[in-house]
C-alpha cells in the first residue's frame, strides 16, 4: 500500500521545511533581540562597566589571531603579485594594489573571520551556557534584563572596537606586504610606500571603518542571540555556537556585498 | 504580603501542563508543592516568578511585592564571585542602582551571607563551593532585596541528609525573619515535614490534594498516600505522568 509519509519526496520536503523553519526562527530571534538592543541604545541605557569589559575582549583577545591572518594573507598575496608585476614592468603598482585590496576587502573580511572564531564563538557558548543553566532566568527573576546586561554591551563593544582591530590589522598587513615585495621582487621600500600612498583613499578608509563597525556589531548580535535562544543541555550549547559562527560568516558576506553594491557599483 | 494564584492554566504544544490551579499563601506561611516529575511544579514556580507567562488565570500579588526565587541548581553567575553574585541585583537593577555605596553593598552582602551561615567566602567563585554552599549562596542572593514572596525550586535535591536538614532550617528561618510567603517545590518528605505549613499535590497539571502536612501523612487521600508510601500502585500512573 502506498504511504505518502514513507516516500523520499515527502521526507525531503519535511527536511527542507525544517531547515526553512529553523532559518526563519533564527532570523526572527535576531530581529527581536536587535529591536530590544536598539530600544536600549536609543534611550542611552548602556552598561558602561560591562561594555568596557567586553571591549577589552573584543579588541585585545582577537588582535593576535587577526594580525596573524591578515599579515599572512597579505604576505602570500604580495609573494605572488610582486614578482609578476615586476616582470611585466608594473612593480611600482604593488603598493597601490596592496592598499586597495587590503583596505577595501582583505583586512575587513579577514579580521571579521578572526573575530568570529575568537570572540563570536566565545560569546555564543557563554550566553548559551548561561541559558541552559538557568542563569538567564535568574537574571529575569532578579529584575535585570538579560538583553541590557548581556547583549547591549557586547553589541556596542563590537561596533566600536572591530574598526580598531581592522586599523591595526590592515597596517600590519601593508607592512608585511611591503617587506615581502622587497624580499621577493627586489622592490625598494621607498617605492612601495610611494605606490601605497597613491592607492590609499580617505573614502576607502572611511567605508572600511563603517563596514567593520557593522561587521563587529552584527557578529556580537548574532552570537549573543543564538546563545540566548539555546535551550536544553550541552548539545544545544554546541549547536548554538555552530549556528552563531555559520550565521556570522553569512552576515559578513551579506554586509560586504551590500557595502560593495552601495559604494563601488 | 499574600500570594494568590487563581485558575491558572498553562499550555505547552496543545497539552495543558497546569489546569485550573488555585491557591493562596499568607505572609509567614510556607506552601509545599509536591508531585511526580513532569507534574507541572517547576512550571508553576516559573509562572509565579515571571519567567513564563500564564495562558489563563492570574497571579495576584500586592503592588509593592518583591518576588525572589532560589533555583534547583542555584543558577549562580559563574563569571562572578560570591560577593558580586549576591550584590548583582543591588548593582544592576534599575531601581537599586546608585541607591547604595560600595561599602553599604558589601555590608548588606555580609549580612545576607551571615543569615545563611556562610561568612568570609565573598571572594570565592561558585565553582569553588560545594552543592550545599551554592544553594545557600543562591538563597542569600534571593533575599538580598528583602523579598516578601520567596520561591524555592527543589531546594534539597541532590544534597546529603545533613545538608538537607540545614537547608530546611534556613528556609524556616528566612521565612520567619522576612515574614515572607514561601512556596517550596520538592520531592523530599523530610522537607515537607520540617519546612512546610501546608501542601498541595499536583498530578498531570491538576491539584489532587490540598491540606496540612499531618493530613498529607495521614493517608486519607489516595494520591497523597501513594506519594508518601512511594508506591507504584495507586491512582497515579507514573508511566504516563
Amino acid at each position: 500500500m502506498f504511504e505518502l509519509k514513507k516516500t523520499l519526496t515527502y521526507q525531503g520536503y519535511i527536511l527542507l521545511w525544517g531547515q526553512i523553519r529553523d532559518f526563519l526562527i533564527t532570523l526572527g530571534n535576531i530581529g527581536c533581540d536587535f529591536s530590544r538592543v536598539l530600544k536600549y541604545l536609543l534611550s542611552l541605557r548602556v552598561n558602561i562597566k560591562e561594555t568596557i569589559e567586553q571591549s577589552k575582549r573584543f579588541a585585545y583577545d582577537s588582535l593576535p589571531i587577526s594580525l596573524t591572518i591578515v599579515g599572512m594573507t597579505s604576505a602570500i598575496i604580495a609573494m605572488q603579485l610582486a614578482p609578476e608585476l615586476a616582470r611585466q614592468g608594473g612593480g611600482d603598482y604593488t603598493g597601490t594594489l596592496s592598499a586597495l585590496v587590503m583596505i577595501r576587502e582583505l583586512a575587513p573580511v579577514m579580521s571579521g573571520f578572526a573575530i568570529i572564531s575568537m570572540v563570536g564563538s566565545s560569546f555564543a557558548s557563554e550566553v548559551a551556557s548561561m541559558s541552559v543553566t538557568e542563569q538567564i532566568n535568574a537574571m529575569r527573576v532578579l529584575k535585570v534584563d538579560p538583553v541590557e546586561y548581556l547583549i547591549v554591551p557586547r553589541f556596542v563593544a563590537g561596533g566600536l572596537f572591530m574598526p580598531v582591530v581592522f586599523i591595526v590589522s590592515a597596517t600590519f598587513g601593508l607592512i608585511c606586504a611591503g617587506l615581502v615585495s622587497n624580499w621577493c621582487a627586489d622592490l625598494s621600500l621607498l617605492n612601495y610606500i610611494t605606490s601605497l600612498w597613491h592607492g590609499l583613499y580617505i573614502r576607502d578608509i572611511f567605508i572600511a571603518l563603517l563596514k567593520t563597525s557593522f561587521f563587529g556589531a552584527t557578529i556580537a548580535l548574532i552570537s549573543c542571540s543564538c546563545g540566548y535562544a539555546a535551550r536544553g543541555g550541552a548539545k544545544e550549547v554546541g549547536l548554538a555556537t555552530t549556528k552563531a559562527v555559520v550565521w556570522s560568516f553569512l552576515a559578513i558576506a551579506f554586509w560586504d556585498f551590500v557595502f560593495a553594491s552601495i559604494f563601488y557599483l | 504580603m499574600t500570594l494568590e494564584v487563581k485558575n491558572l492554566v498553562k499550555i505547552f504544544d496543545g497539552k495543558k501542563v497546569l489546569d485550573n490551579i488555585s491557591f493562596r499563601v499568607e505572609s509567614g506561611y510556607t506552601l509545599g508543592v509536591i508531585g511526580f516529575s513532569g507534574s507541572g511544579k517547576s512550571t508553576l514556580l516559573k509562572i509565579i516568578s515571571g519567567i513564563l507567562y500564564e495562558d489563563e488565570g492570574e497571579i495576584i500579588t500586592p503592588k509593592d511585592s518583591e518576588i525572589a526565587m532560589a533555583f534547583q541548581y542555584s543558577a549562580l553567575f559563574d563569571f562572578l564571585n560570591v560577593h558580586d553574585n549576591i550584590a548583582f541585583p543591588l548593582v544592576e537593577r534599575k531601581d537599586y542602582r546608585k541607591k547604595y555605596s560600595k561599602e553599604q553593598i558589601s555590608k548588606i552582602v555580609s549580612e545576607k551571607l551571615k543569615m545563611v551561615g556562610l561568612e568570609g567566602i565573598e571572594e570565592k567563585y561558585p565553582s569553588e563551593l560545594s552543592g550545599g554552599m551554592q544553594k545557600r549562596v543562591g538563597f542569600a542572593r534571593a533575599i538580598v532585596t528583602n523579598p516578601n514572596i520567596i520561591l524555592y525550586d527543589e531546594p534539597t535535591a541532590g544534597l546529603d541528609p545533613v545538608t538537607s536538614t540545614m537547608i530546611e532550617d534556613y528556609i524556616v528561618r528566612l521565612k520567619n525573619e522576612l515574614n515572607a510567603s514561601c512556596v517550596v517545590v520538592t520531592h523530599q518528605l523530610s522537607t515537607i515535614k520540617r519546612a512546610v505549613d501546608y501542601v498541595i499535590m499536583l498530578y498531570q497539571g491538576r491539584i489532587v490534594f490540598t491540606g496540612s502536612v499531618n493530613e498529607l501523612l495521614s493517608g486519607r487521600n489516595e494520591y497523597a498516600k501513594q506519594f508518601v508510601n512511594a508506591s507504584i500502585h495507586g491512582p497515579m500512573n507514573i508511566a504516563t505522568s
